[in-house]
């Protein structure tokens, strides 16, 4: 078992040493870094600072020196992303703080996508994103949406404003068999619900499972209105996306 | 023992702290409901654009649930609508939303409230309908208004991901939007005063969900104490979410009131605010008043009660679909506290 020390970054080391409390993630995370090159850690590390600049910087660095674009994504890009994740849901940090490492994760994943894209690198799973009837708030999804593509899945991502119909649409077009809803508003809410029971009059509930999510939504809410279920945050989402695709990490 | 009261006296009476009869039901946000809209021959979108009907569906609040109050602004885009932004209007069973990934302002100095913000018709629909309230309720009943704050404008004028970002990346940017953005809520707000409100709802959604306690120490607190000053009625000020972590701020602001939200229980908020600001809320909207029934709302005005908040009703605007039987319960609840209390004493 790796220790704290061995991480050589020392941005990292404070990061984890002040912000990472439970026992299993404490091990998991140190254990991540303390095998990463000290490249990726310097990755994470401004990830976790919002310099999207220097994301950018040092990811073309690194994938011009030869650095696979699958490390880099793993234990550069999502793994600073996975403290970021801890720290948000912690109240450590906020939405504009999220938004600042998500701005430097997007940075770096323009120069991976279009690498895994033609090395045709399979998704883990496919999903259907969309944000209910009625409201035109994205935030939280495109949160949700960076982290599913970041850990492997392919998205079809619907917008704003998506009618049940819609959702039924891209499910049948795409053949897809997950996918999930956002509200942010709780006029908005019940518009879930109505999704669902319009996939069980179309004879369509069967054929995918159905994941929620949103500021004011909980897991009773969840549960009430018959959603496979529900992710509190962006790294939930794809904790969650991956048990009801039944798949582990890449 | 306080005297019987009137509904606009008992709720002026909460605002301030002061003994009433009984605890008010308030809504400072909306309870129009598809129910309601049918009932009063005034349904979405045109409520929320024509002063005849906004003002016919929100009457409904008092005289069909029997609340203390009347709260004529359903939606939180009149101004928004008056300002440039494009508005998605929907139909009857949908809020109107403004279209936020349509931005019409990107730096602050492309901030400017035109000449005639107020003599828009969206704008004007709800000086209107508030003049038609009061014609027709006189003094019997508190008609509550609304101004939006300026956080709340920056999103809608900026794009709610650009503004956030620019919070971070340029805070003095940021409070220089806050500033210009600030004279629409004063102007709105005096002319809704002048039309007749007797208080002011002012949402600005600097929520738990999105921000920190101490971006709303940074950013909005003075602003907020300004508007405290500048505008002469009471001011109701809401913001959505978990808010314990600023709700020392928010009392410190001279704010006759705050509308809390379901995440905050009763009395740790009580406890925190300490008789500085007045609490009006907090039924939680999505798993008690649209989902559950009349029981388990009354569980939570009862909880409020106890704990000696000020005002009583729900947390946020109201889903359209919820069950006016669920709405009716919260002043009949109220009434039957005060029952069974005086009858205990």
């Amino acid at each position: 078992m790796a220790e704290l020390n061995d991480i050589t970054n020392e941005f990292i080391r404070q990061e984890i040493a002040e912000f990472i409390e439970r026992p299993n993630e404490r091990e998991r995370i140190i254990n991540l870094f303390a095998r990463a090159r000290a490249k990726m850690q310097a990755i994470a590390a401004a990830l976790i600072d919002g310099d999207n600049d220097l994301v950018n910087q040092l990811t073309k660095e690194s994938l011009d020196e030869g650095i696979e674009a699958l490390e880099v994504m793993d234990d550069g890009l999502i793994a600073g992303m996975g403290i970021v994740g801890i720290k948000f849901r912690q109240n450590l940090i906020f939405v504009p703080e999220v938004l600042a490492c998500a701005r430097a994760m997007k940075a770096g994943m323009a120069h991976i996508e279009p690498i895994l894209s033609a090395a045709g690198i399979k998704p883990i799973g496919k999903v259907v994103m969309g944000t209910v009837k009625g409201d035109l708030h994205d935030i939280g999804k495109n949160l949700c949406i960076m982290m599913l593509r970041g850990s492997g899945f392919e998205v079809i991502d619907l917008g704003v404003d998506t009618s049940a119909d819609k959702f039924m649409q891209a499910v049948e077009e795409n053949q897809v068999h997950l996918m999930g809803m956002s509200a942010l508003l709780t006029t908005t809410m019940p518009n879930m619900g109505k999704t669902i029971e319009a996939f069980i009059d179309a004879d369509l509930r069967d054929q995918v499972k159905i994941m929620v999510g949103g500021a004011p939504v909980t897991q009773e809410f969840a549960d009430e209105m018959g959603a496979d279920g529900y992710g509190k945050d962006a790294m939930a989402c794809v904790a969650l996306a991956k048990r009801l695709m039944g798949v582990e990490s890449r | 023992m306080v005297a019987a009261m009137t509904s606009r006296q008992r709720v002026l009476a909460a605002l301030r702290r002061e003994p009433v009869d009984r605890t008010p039901a308030c809504n400072p946000t909306s309870v129009a409901t598809v129910e309601l809209m049918d009932l009063a021959g005034a349904p979405f979108p045109d409520a929320n654009r024509q002063p005849e009907l906004m003002a016919r569906l929100a009457a409904t609040g008092h005289t069909e649930l029997g609340f203390d109050t009347i709260m004529p602004v359903f939606s939180i885009i009149q101004e928004s609508s008056a300002l440039g932004c494009k508005i998605q209007w929907e139909q009857k069973d949908n809020w109107p939303t403004v279209k936020m990934r349509e931005p019409i302002w990107e730096k602050h100095e492309d901030i400017r409230i035109p000449d005639d913000f107020l003599k828009h018709p969206d704008t004007q629909c709800v000086l209107q309908a508030i003049k038609i309230l009061r014609k027709e309720f006189g003094d019997e009943v508190a008609i509550i208004g609304k101004t939006m704050g300026p956080w709340s404008l920056g999103y809608h004028c900026f794009g709610v991901e650009p503004f956030l970002l620019l919070s971070l990346d340029d805070p003095g940017k940021t409070k220089l939007c806050l500033d210009k953005l600030k004279e629409a809520t004063i102007q709105f707000g005096l002319a809704q005063i002048e039309a007749g409100a007797d208080a002011l709802t002012l949402p600005d959604h600097a929520t738990g969900d999105l921000v920190s306690g101490e971006y709303y120490a940074r950013y909005l607190r003075d602003l907020h104490i300004e508007f405290a000053e500048r505008l002469p009625a009471p001011l109701i000020l809401h913001i959505c979410g978990r808010t314990v972590d600023r709700m020392e701020y928010i009392a410190q602001t001279g704010m006759a009131a705050f509308h809390y939200d379901s995440k905050n229980q009763p009395a740790e908020s009580m406890g925190i605010v300490k008789n500085r600001i007045s609490l009006v809320g907090n039924i939680n909207n999505p798993e008690t008043l649209y989902s559950k029934g009349p029981e388990e709302v009354r569980l939570e005005v009862y909880k409020n009660l106890d704990a000696g908040v000020q005002l009583v009703g729900p947390e946020c605007a109201i889903p359209l679909q919820t069950r006016i039987d669920n709405l009716k319960e919260i002043p009949k609840a109220i009434k039957d506290w005060y029952q069974e209390h005086t009858t205990q004493n």
